[in-house]
């Protein structure tokens, strides 16, 4: 519970860190986060290599991603178990956001609709 | 045909970063690409074909080069050269798309955060020699460092406020 308390700290993430985290449940290194948050956004968050210096550099220095492996020069880097852990609460974060949202979705699309057919 | 350098020395203040990057841009669209930077802000321009090349600089003064260079390499980005802090990295501009290094607000804003927190130490010097102003000038030459020394100050101060303003106004978007 007192583990909790303090991962709270790290919440809510920003997008940009939120997806390169989602990445880095597999060892990656930064130009293979940057392609593969593009995909898995489709297309809605792009990453450009200031943003993810300065997000990798925080997470490291926080312990929420390690650097794993080196390949040709460029570091690996993978979620920690307490990064892991925060990621976790800010999916949960996000449930709640969506099942609010979802609901008032699609009273607002009726909203529009009969706002077009007047 | 020979091509010769180009040298232009141009003055940007710390905090006319993006004006600096749409001067570098024009110049390429005239032909003038930036090969080297001196200090204090001498450009050399290696003359060629005109070319839309997008300029971004970096503010960065604790880092570690090689993968910070490697990451920005190859995301498209050609590193130019540095100058006291600044990194100059261009690309050619790709029709539909901004091109940009920092793609959210939080992270613009780190970077002028972290030039705030140079400027803030580069203060502490200053702040030391006004404190100590009579014991350290010789007489007479009293009145001229107080008023370099003021000078200083005044432009350090309205250098933290032109970044400070920068800052709120990328809040506000």
């Amino acid at each position: 519970m007192k583990n909790n308390i303090k991962l709270k700290k790290y919440l809510p993430l920003t997008e940009a860190t939120y997806y390169i985290m989602l990445a880095l449940i597999e060892p990656l290194h930064g130009y293979g986060v940057m392609q593969k948050v593009e995909q898995i956004s489709q297309e809605t968050v792009k990453v450009g290599p200031g943003t993810l210096y300065g997000a990798f550099s925080s997470l490291e220095k926080e312990g929420l991603i390690e650097m794993v492996s080196e390949e040709q020069r460029r570091k690996c880097y993978q979620l920690t178990d307490k990064g892991r852990q925060v990621l976790v609460g800010q999916i949960d974060r996000l449930e709640i956001m969506s099942a609010n949202g979802l609901p008032v979705r699609e009273q607002l699309v009726i909203m529009l609709d009969n706002g077009k057919k007047r | 045909m020979e091509n010769k350098t180009i040298r232009k020395f141009k003055w940007f203040w710390a905090w006319q970063d993006e004006a600096e990057e749409a001067w570098l841009r024009e110049m390429s669209n005239e032909g003038c690409h930036l090969s080297r930077i001196g200090f204090p802000t001498i450009y050399e321009f290696e003359p060629g074909e005109p070319n839309d090349f997008v300029y971004r600089l970096d503010y960065q003064w604790k880092m570690e080069k090689e993968d910070y260079l490697q990451l920005f390499g190859d995301s498209g980005w050609e590193n130019v050269g540095e100058m006291s802090g600044w990194h100059y990295f261009r690309q050619a501009a790709q029709t539909g798309e901004e091109l940009e290094i920092y793609t959210d607000t939080e992270s613009k804003i780190g970077k002028y955060q972290r030039l705030l927190t140079f400027l803030g130490i580069l203060m502490l010097p200053l702040f030391f020699t006004i404190m100590n102003l009579n014991n350290l000038a010789p007489y007479g030459w009293m009145s001229i460092i107080q008023l370099f020394v003021a000078l200083l100050l005044v432009l350090y101060v309205y250098a933290i406020i032109r970044i400070l303003l920068r800052i709120r106004q990328l809040k506000r978007i």
